[in-house]
């Protein structure tokens, strides 16, 4: 099959675009991981909670403000109003996040990691018939936000058909991914984080409450779960098994990049989403397979993952 | 014949290396016989069925196999269903494709096609322990799920089903049944698998091996140091482990005689293995059976009265982390949990109110505990 080079640039800007979606969902993951020493089953259900949340929320919204208005003034209103309407999303996750913690988990650190892994998939079933139960069997969608973003030109300036929504996701990735790394890197409570993941009992020898590090490191998690959920959602729509092929790919991201680590969560991400974006075209039925032959590969060269464990460097 | 032995003062007797004390073997003969009455007992209620209590023992035997790992090695497979899978799938391919009709040879084909699985997946997995081992076992299980989704050979998600031949299902000793006495015999079957499996299992808890894999299980480094061939060892538990899931997926194949990428490859699937395991009791032999069998009939009969049965199972799953961690056979043995309550109601019928109160006190500290560390994440110490 011949593939041109703009279809090769569009599939290719695809892959970058569920990339990053792939790397909010992967980096709460690992971070867990590495803080918690827990593997969350439930952080799929996490991520379509809050693309089903963001139905909501962005309805409510453009309810307010309407929509938008003409001119550069009114799209930028509406452009940010979008943005505030994701992040409103993501805040209503992390009071879900804490409980799960500090109710559920917390209990339970002390037992055979089996226990966790039982604990984590009990919420996984309890969210998917919470959410069958608010939001109703069938698959529901918000086309308002998707088309009005589309109508902003951007690709077409450099003749490229191509839509504005996925320029917008891939360029709200990299604010995301630089804020995270930011966050971990220069802030307080960011090198707290780090320096409970190498290190707990010299942690809590210097006076960290690890206990307020679980609780906020899970919270992180949910909320850039329920980040990317919003953030995925108005091209598709939100349907009750949204969250298991992500959270799936997200442990192949895991595996690929180094438990625990945030820098191989995101080469790994975008690793992920582009080549299974480009079997999309070259091999169709490769797509589902590509990711889990990549880390089969990866694991026979480089056992440790990309970039081994986190800590030292964010 | 039995041989009369001594068992920490209690009489007990010897038979093929099983050793029993008489009130274990009332257990046993009764289990036997009531495993052989099922078909029967089925077929007095309607709620009741065979093919579901049939299923709950199939992905019960996988998760024997499993709790071989979980129990002494303290290996999490989150991927069993990839030998159950590989089971089914060989079964189904060998059917459609070899046109074999018989059943012995379709399960030797699961067998031996588990086998391979199970040798490769080791080998790539077995390299690293606790929740990454865990991880690649189910990235593993997803890549064959994948496999068999987009293979149209496979039946893509679809399925295969298994009509060797002219017959229109498989043959037993030679023979075509009608499917009802298909069903019973293919049950029978089962059962005559099972009690070999758990045989087999009981003795390999019983050999030095077991005492291998429970010193890696404990201490790697230490095992190490003692000369135990650790790879080695704990490679070949977990490809014993596969064979009994694919001899159940083996099995599945033949009774239901179609599969499906969904049922039997699926993520869900193994998590489904590993929580049979925890559920019956992952520190007995027959507890994962026992948990395969409720699991699947909760599953069964929750589907009857809601739409929301997987919330029932979510909620039978916590109380089960949270109340009966040693799963249903660990709590209902001597000195479980449920044996001690019910001593202790015998003896002051007033202990209920106290365990009422216990029971709230201890959920208020958790809302409170809960509460404190949100307010401390939203507003910091003071």
């Amino acid at each position: 099959m011949a593939v041109t080079p703009t279809a090769a640039l569009v599939q290719t800007l695809n892959g970058i675009q569920f990339g990053f979606i792939l790397f909010m969902i992967a980096s709460g993951l690992t971070v867990i991981l590495g803080i918690l020493d827990v593997l969350n089953l439930a952080h799929g259900e996490l991520f379509s909670l809050g693309a089903y949340t963001a139905i909501g929320v962005f309805g409510f919204i453009i309810g307010i403000i309407g929509p938008p208005g003409g001119g550069v003034v009114g799209t930028a209103v509406f452009v940010l109003a979008v943005l505030a309407a994701v992040l409103v999303t993501a805040a209503i996750l992390l009071p879900v996040g804490t409980l799960f913690e500090a109710v559920f988990l917390r209990q339970i650190y002390d037992r055979d990691q089996v226990y966790q892994l039982v604990l984590t998939f009990a919420l996984l079933l309890i969210l998917l018939d919470v959410k069958k139960f608010i939001w109703g069997d069938s698959s529901i969608r918000t086309d308002a936000v998707y088309s009005a973003i589309n109508t902003i030109p951007t690709s077409e300036l450099v003749g490229l058909n191509y839509p504005t929504y996925n320029v917008f996701v891939i360029l709200v990735g990299m604010v995301s991914v630089a804020g995270l790394f930011w966050f971990f890197e220069r802030t307080k409570t960011g090198r707290i984080i780090r320096a409970t993941a190498i290190d707990r009992e010299m942690a809590t020898a210097i006076g960290v409450s690890t206990d307020r590090v679980f609780t906020l490191v899970f919270a992180l998690g949910a909320f850039l779960a329920g980040f990317a959920g919003a953030m995925a959602v108005p091209p598709t729509a939100a349907t009750l098994e949204m969250g298991t092929n992500p959270l799936v790919l997200s442990f192949v991201v895991i595996v690929i990049g180094g438990l625990g680590s945030l820098r191989g969560a995101f080469v790994g991400a975008l690793l992920v989403g582009v080549i299974r974006s480009w079997m999309i075209t070259l091999y169709p039925p490769g797509e589902i397979a590509a990711p889990f032959a990549i880390m089969a590969l990866i694991l026979l060269v480089k056992p440790e993952g990309l970039f081994g464990t986190w800590g030292e460097t964010a | 014949m039995p041989e009369r032995v001594d068992r920490d003062g209690t009489p007990a007797y010897r038979f093929l290396g099983v050793e029993v004390t008489r009130r274990e073997t009332v257990f046993l003969v009764l289990g036997v016989v009531f495993l052989f009455v099922i078909p029967d007992i089925a077929g007095l209620s309607d709620s009741l069925q065979l093919s579901v209590i049939h299923q709950g023992l199939l992905f019960g035997f996988a998760a024997v196999g499993l709790n071989l790992l979980l129990r002494h090695t303290k290996l999490t497979s989150f991927g069993h269903a990839a030998f159950f899978g590989t089971g089914a799938y060989a079964t189904a391919v060998l059917a459609r494709y070899a046109g074999i009709q018989s059943v012995g040879l379709l399960l030797l084909g699961a067998i031996a096609a588990a086998t391979v699985m199970a040798a490769i997946i080791g080998v790539l997995s077995l390299r690293h322990t606790g929740l990454y081992f865990a991880l690649l076992t189910l990235a593993f299980g997803q890549l064959l799920y994948a496999i068999a989704l987009g293979q149209s050979a496979l039946g893509g998600s679809d399925g295969l089903p298994i009509r060797p031949g002219p017959a229109n299902q498989p043959l037993l000793f030679g023979t075509a049944f009608s499917p009802d006495v298909y069903q019973v015999l293919t049950y029978y079957l089962t059962v005559v698998v099972i009690l070999i499996g758990l045989f087999v299992m009981y003795r390999i808890t019983q050999s030095p091996f077991r005492n291998a894999l429970d010193a890696i299980g404990q201490e790697r480094t230490r095992a190490r140091f003692i000369g135990l061939p650790i790879r080695r060892y704990v490679w070949a538990a977990f490809v014993i482990s596969g064979i009994y899931g694919g001899v159940a997926g083996g099995l599945y194949a033949v009774v239901r005689q179609y599969v499906r990428p969904e049922g039997t490859l699926f993520f869900l699937r193994s998590g489904d293995i590993l929580f049979m395991a925890i559920l019956g009791g992952f520190r007995t032999l027959v507890g994962p059976l026992i948990g395969g069998v409720v699991l699947i009939f909760l599953q069964d009969v929750g589907q009857d009265i809601t739409q929301y049965y997987e919330f029932l199972t979510g909620v039978v799953l916590l109380i089960l982390v949270y109340g009966f961690p040693r799963g249903i056979v660990g709590s209902l043995r001597s000195g479980g949990i449920v044996n001690a309550r019910l001593s202790d109601l015998r003896r002051e019928p007033s202990v209920l109110s106290t365990w009422g109160r216990s029971a709230v006190q201890s959920i208020e500290r958790k809302v409170t505990e809960a509460l404190t560390s949100l307010r401390i994440i939203l507003f910091g110490v003071d």
